[in-house]
């Protein structure tokens, strides 16, 4: 889905990339760092085009390369983030214990077309949004919290133990609270 | 600038190389053959294709030729039946992964993936075509990019960054989604990097980088000249260091 | 690292705990991020590195957290920075926050990460202790590697090397995780046997279920058997049998797991994680996982195995990373070590774990040895259709009254409302459904209604040896498919087992005459005592007959071989069993001991309750290891029989007559557990004595040696026939085998379902074409789930009370009533409904 294009960036904005790329220069890992900050930063935690351009402008790293390591890592949107972020672990001792089920059903209800491992898909990691924008689905590969599977974090809020009537609950509860 | 000369077996004759080389310029520089993709002298070498594994006695782990470093006394052989089947795989999967359909491709006749599969004897494939929705930018006024007939070599990408130095090229997402894009993944033809030097087209083994106009009979590649200028090119680099 | 010469040389913690099941890392870091510092620092100062980073995932916001806290700290003290106590040895570190690629655990895609690219591995040489970092000296280890430096310096490298194996010194962390009792963080020397973990530490498998399998290493290992659970875990020995040590991430799986979907995760995660540069590992993994998908579907081929195999070898051998060159492993090693259950997907469209869901109706179908469509009989008896809930049954299942009586309903165990409330009672409501047809004037009717369903006759005749469930089942779709079928039986009556060895009062013989009625009203013709290749040789089969199905069953008792049991009043189970079922005359005594453990001593022991004997049942393991049907074994607490464990049998002692006194048994204690998953009852030196007048011997039953050898048919090594899984065909055109006889002694519903598809490839085999479904009828029926479940509580059959069970053979379990049933039935969630989205 082609990104919402917000306009040119204002100076708030382009103050908070000055800030971020001078923080980061000349270390290892500077682009990672300057991604993910300025994403954190951002209302729907993404990273507009505009702002890609701005870094690299700001940094002198050739546009291409910018696009490649915004694109080839999981953290980083390049669209919109719905209101709600739920996110599925879908590591082994969750798989064992039904994550798989719980990803279709979430889909499902909020009416997110089949997601299985499909060969003919387009999109490059699982990251379905609804149309109204209020949630997005995604996925992790494990949060490390294998003892609690499995687990699903709602909002960077983790839920350990889910089965599918609690994640219905919790889905049904933000639709109610949502902004 | 002298380097020490070694000698090694390739095929079980023994022959001179030089330290510094890779087992692929040891082999090509004492008249070997050993087929490759997204090799092009000059340009560094990335071993993505995997269509140059050789074997090494004394082991039984296979060597990738252009990025291993030849040394004293190794034993290379650069053909047996195992290396012929992977070969074939590689590029079996290299035909199903996107849409090679030669009889309507600017490069018909004069394609290094066409040439090689045929000189590998492979006549069909045994896996399922994924035939993916692919793009084609002709946005640039002089050239175009058929994403169907890209193998993901990489030489364009190398060939901008490292001899024209404009970077206008290079691979995003990850995995079976990786695909070449021009900048932020915008237009060719909006990509302000973009000089036009057509080295890219040129340094490109399939139709996927061609030039607007032409026919399949002048479509031909120039790499060759693209290998001169880029070891020019990093000659003088490295005299610089 | 400390000879090389550079302006900067960087180490670099490894912290990007990508496996999937592994988070030892996160605990260790959140749990002490000091002694990670400590030994980083302690590692610059020998290699002379100036620079740190650690490099940790982003999804361990408070390892990041805490460790950013520890590294303040350290300043604070004047352990990182400048001069670092007055030793003139300056060194910072600095932590990376990883963004969501596994590939970057790699070192050299680490390094590319770093240096602001994306995460693709590089070709080594040169090795980053050459060239790493921006081209400088560069040193990385994992996490664990890091928090071993300050013990070995304190302590001291013999130390160290005191724990573990030769070749894999030390301890490691383990995360033991999946379907095993206690799961967490466990840290053993290397060289402990995986026996070890699965067993000792994590307490085996739940209850009622038995691991099958191992994972080691994660996505980049492979799966091992519980057969070779005695491989120490350590690097060389994981990597001998296919698989490696890795994260130490243990992932264990029981018989709900399917080995193919297994496969296929950890295919999907390494192709989703695939950096794509190399050709191998990016479109090799893509057509191994369409591969896998579609074998999961049901619409894999042998082909396709052979293919996978190829490429699982090629893409180890040629790809440029670790990544690539692992990601087969689960693959190969399932393929290895589990080939069965490719073959049941590809081969039987058939997952036995349950998993894979285009392969079954619901869960319930999916676990019923005859795959009995439960939902659609429920359904259908709702509205109100008893002829048409009937014969759904009776044509997925000719003997329903039976087996609604004797079968060990592994739907149960699958039956989704266990997550809710209590499993639906499906046995009890097809047992109600055939009594209700049986026992009422509705039997000639609907015998007319199935009879109209048989097809045309075919013309080919067809010999079955053997009147057990196995051979009636088989016989009667047989006769279905329009062949004339003749069933030749030893004895003077049909039903096998089911005639003679289970009990009136678990099944009334006149509820088994009824089921024989309707079986021979389908064109089924009997033949009674005629012995198979004594009375009748094969060869004359042959000649009189297009197929032959062998379903001799096991009526051979195994013998204990013990001192004693030369005495009067030792009887084999079976025979015993039988001669009251045949109502002759049988003296057991007063007291009676019986040995064993499964069904047949569970029925021994209540049929001499009701001779008016008491029962005292012995047994070598536990309670819950004992084979019998769990409610057979309540039931006979309930009438008063007497159940004492860990007891294997010692010597009978006779008196002066010859005749049984006392039994002496020696006391068990469970040792190390064997392959069954069971622990492995060892003899104590305490001996036991009890009195006692008669013993029975319940201790196996097997099948007739002489008869396979006298058949001229191939044999298996244990001396019974070979046949082919799929076809069970034997090695002479045209023969047939199946149920007990070849699978050793098992139980009702499984010999019925070797009996079933038998029926089906024996009729493809002699019409040359797939004639089975037209057997069948299409039901109309509703499709829509219920809206809210039924929150009826389950119905349970109703049991004698145990006083008066033990006075009669009168049957002990009564059925459901009609109401009680309808409401059971209306319990189902009918899971056969599936649910689609289309995009809008």
């Amino acid at each position: 889905m082609q990104s919402v294009a917000n306009g040119a960036l204002n100076a708030h904005e382009k103050l908070l990339i000055d800030q971020a790329v001078a923080e980061h220069a000349g270390r290892p890992g500077a682009l990672l760092g300057i991604l993910e900050t300025v994403q954190a930063a951002n209302a729907h935690k993404y990273l507009s085009m505009d702002s890609l351009r701005y870094i690299a402008a700001e940094t002198g790293i050739p546009p291409a390369t910018i696009y490649s390591a915004a694109t080839f890592y999981a953290l980083f949107n390049l669209d919109p983030q719905g209101d709600n972020v739920v996110c599925v672990c879908r590591g082994t001792a969750c798989h064992t214990r039904g994550s798989r089920d719980l990803l279709e059903k979430l889909c499902l209800d909020l009416g997110l077309s089949g997601q299985e491992a499909s060969d003919t898909n387009e999109a490059d990691k699982l990251a379905l949004t609804t149309a109204d924008r209020r949630f997005t689905v995604r996925t992790v590969a494990c949060f490390g919290q294998c003892a609690l599977a499995p687990v699903v974090e709602v909002n960077h809020h983790i839920l350990s133990h889910v089965n599918e009537r609690t994640l219905q609950r919790e889905v049904k509860a933000l639709n109610k609270g949502g902004k | 600038m002298p380097t020490k000369t070694i000698s090694v077996r390739i095929d079980g004759e023994l022959v001179t190389a030089r330290e510094g080389q890779s087992i692929l310029e040891a082999a090509l520089a004492n008249g070997k053959q050993i087929p490759t993709l997204c090799y092009l002298k000059g340009l560094s070498a990335v071993g993505a294709c995997r269509v140059c594994m050789v074997e090494l006695a004394g082991t039984d782990r296979l060597l990738p030729a252009c990025t291993t470093p030849i040394q004293e006394g190794m034993s290379i052989k650069t053909a047996s039946a195992k290396l012929t089947q992977y070969r074939r795989m590689a590029v079996e999967l290299l035909l199903v992964e996107r849409n090679h359909i030669c009889s309507a491709c600017v490069s018909n006749g004069h394609c290094e993936l066409q040439s090689l599969a045929r000189s590998l004897g492979i006549t069909h494939v045994r896996y399922s075509y994924n035939n993916p929705r692919m793009t084609v930018d002709m946005t640039h006024p002089r050239f175009v990019l058929d994403q169907n007939r890209c193998i993901l070599c990489t030489r364009c990408v190398r060939v901008c960054a490292e001899v024209e130095g404009a970077h206008v090229w290079e691979v995003a997402s990850r995995g079976i989604y990786s695909r070449i894009v021009s900048d932020l993944k915008d237009d060719w033809g909006k990509a302000s990097n973009c000089t036009g030097c057509g080295k890219c087209v040129q340094a490109c083994p399939t139709g996927a980088l061609a030039e607007k106009g032409l026919s399949v009979m002048e479509m031909v590649k120039q790499s060759d000249a693209v290998s001169r200028l880029a070891t020019q090119r990093a000659s003088l680099v490295n005299g610089a260091r | 690292m400390a000879k090389a010469k550079a302006d900067t040389k960087y180490i670099i913690c490894n912290a990007d705990e990508g496996d999937p099941g592994a988070y030892m890392n996160r605990n260790e870091i959140e749990g002490d991020p000091h002694s990670l510092l400590e030994g980083m620092i302690i590692g610059a100062y020998v290699m002379g590195a100036t620079e740190g980073i650690i490099y940790v995932r982003a999804e361990y916001p408070l390892a990041v957290s805490r460790l950013t806290k520890a590294i303040e700290q350290a300043r604070e003290y004047g352990l990182l920075g400048a001069n670092i106590l007055d030793r003139g040895f300056n060194f910072n570190i600095q932590l990376v926050q990883g963004a969501g690629a596994f590939v970057c655990g790699e070192e050299t895609a680490l390094i590319a990460s770093l240096e602001g690219q994306a995460g693709r591995p590089r070709p080594r040489p040169p090795y980053p202790a050459q060239r790493g970092l921006w081209d400088k000296p560069t040193n990385i280890n994992n996490v664990e590697t890091w928090y071993n430096v300050a013990p070995i310096v304190t302590r001291g490298p013999a130390w160290f090397a005191e724990t573990g194996s030769a070749k894999s010194p030390g301890t490691k962390v383990f995360s033991l995780v999946g379907k095993i009792q206690n799961t967490g963080l466990v840290e053993m020397p290397l060289g402990t046997p995986l026996k070890s973990f699965i067993y000792d530490i994590g307490e085996g498998a739940a209850p009622g279920r038995r691991v099958k399998a191992v994972q080691t290493g994660g996505p980049s290992g492979g799966c091992i058997p519980v057969e070779m659970l005695d491989t120490p875990v350590d690097y060389e020995s994981l990597a001998q049998i296919g698989s490696i040590m890795g994260s130490g991430g243990m992932v264990v799986m029981d018989e709900d797991n399917c080995m193919v979907d297994v496969a296929r995760y950890f295919i999907e995660f390494t192709h989703s994680e695939s950096c794509g540069k190399c050709v191998p590992c990016r479109v090799g993994l893509n057509k191994a996982l369409r591969i896998l998908n579609a074998i999961t579907k049901g619409s894999g081929t042998r082909e396709q195995m052979n293919l996978l195999d190829e490429l699982g070898r090629m893409i180890r051998e040629c790809s440029l990373c670790a990544l690539g060159q692992s990601a087969p492993n689960p693959v190969l090693t399932t393929m290895r070590h589990f080939r069965e259950e490719y073959e049941d997907h590809i081969v039987a469209h058939r997952c036995r774990a349950g998993v894979c869901q285009e392969l079954a109706l619901s869960p319930c179908e999916n676990s019923c040895p005859l795959r009995m469509n439960i939902p659609r009989f429920l359904e259908l008896y709702q509205e109100g259709r008893l002829e048409d809930a009937f014969e759904s049954v009776i044509l997925d299942n000719p003997l329903p009254a039976s087996t609604g009586r004797v079968c060990q309903h592994p739907c149960d165990n699958r039956c989704r409302r266990q997550s809710f409330d209590e499993v639906v009672n499906m046995r009890e409501v097809h047992r109600f459904l055939a009594d209700a047809i049986y026992q009422s004037d509705l039997f000639e009717p609907m015998l007319e209604r199935i009879r109209a369903r048989k097809l045309a006759p075919t013309g080919r005749k067809v010999a079955v040896a053997g009147s057990g469930p196995t051979g009636l089942t088989a016989a009667f779709y047989l006769a279905m498919l329009g062949h004339d079928v003749t069933v030749f039986e030893e004895r003077s009556e049909a039903g096998g087992m089911l005639r003679f060895a289970i009990p009136e009062y678990r099944l009334p013989k006149s509820v088994l005459r009824k089921e024989l009625d309707l079986i021979e009203g389908v064109g089924v013709k009997m033949v009674f005592n005629t012995r198979i290749g004594f009375d009748v040789p094969l060869n004359e089969l042959a000649s009189q007959f297009d197929a032959v199905f062998l379903s001799i069953g096991t009526w051979k008792e195994s013998w204990l071989y013990l001192p004693g049991t030369e005495l009067k009043n030792v009887h084999p189970a079976l025979p015993f069993l039988e001669s009251v079922a045949r109502q002759e005359k049988v003296v057991t005594g007063a007291r009676v001991a019986i040995i064993g453990g499964g069904n047949a001593a569970i029925d021994s022991a209540r049929t001499v309750m009701r001779m008016g004997a008491s029962a005292t049942i012995l047994y070598r393991r536990e309670r819950q290891d004992m084979p019998a049907i769990d409610e057979e074994i309540q039931a006979a607490e309930d009438e008063g029989v007497r159940f004492v464990f860990l007891a294997a049998p010692h010597r009978i002692l006779g008196g002066a007559d010859g005749s049984v006194k006392a039994i002496e048994i020696v006391k068990t204690r469970l040792g190390e557990y064997d392959k069954s998953g069971r622990r492995r009852p060892m003899p104590t030196d305490e001996v036991q004595r009890f009195e006692c007048d008669s013993v029975i011997l319940a201790v196996g039953e097997t099948f007739d040696q002489d008869f396979c050898r006298a058949s001229g048919l191939e044999l298996k090594e244990e001396g019974t026939i070979i046949v082919d899984r799929f076809t069970y065909e034997t090695s002479r055109p045209n023969f047939y085998a199946g149920g007990d006889v070849i699978t050793g002694a098992s139980n009702v519903s499984n010999a019925m379902s070797c009996g079933k598809q038998a029926a089906q490839k024996m009729d493809e085999r002699l019409m040359g074409e797939q004639r089975w479904e037209r057997i069948f009828p299409d039901f109309e029926y509703s499709r829509t789930a219920p809206g809210e479940p039924s929150l009826s509580r389950r119905h349970a059959a109703h049991d004698l009370p145990a006083a008066l069970r033990v006075r009669s053979q009168q049957e002990v379990v009564a059925g459901l009533d009609p109401k009680e049933a309808l409401e059971e039935c209306r319990r189902c969630l009918r899971c056969d409904l599936r649910a689609t989205v289309t995009a809008n």
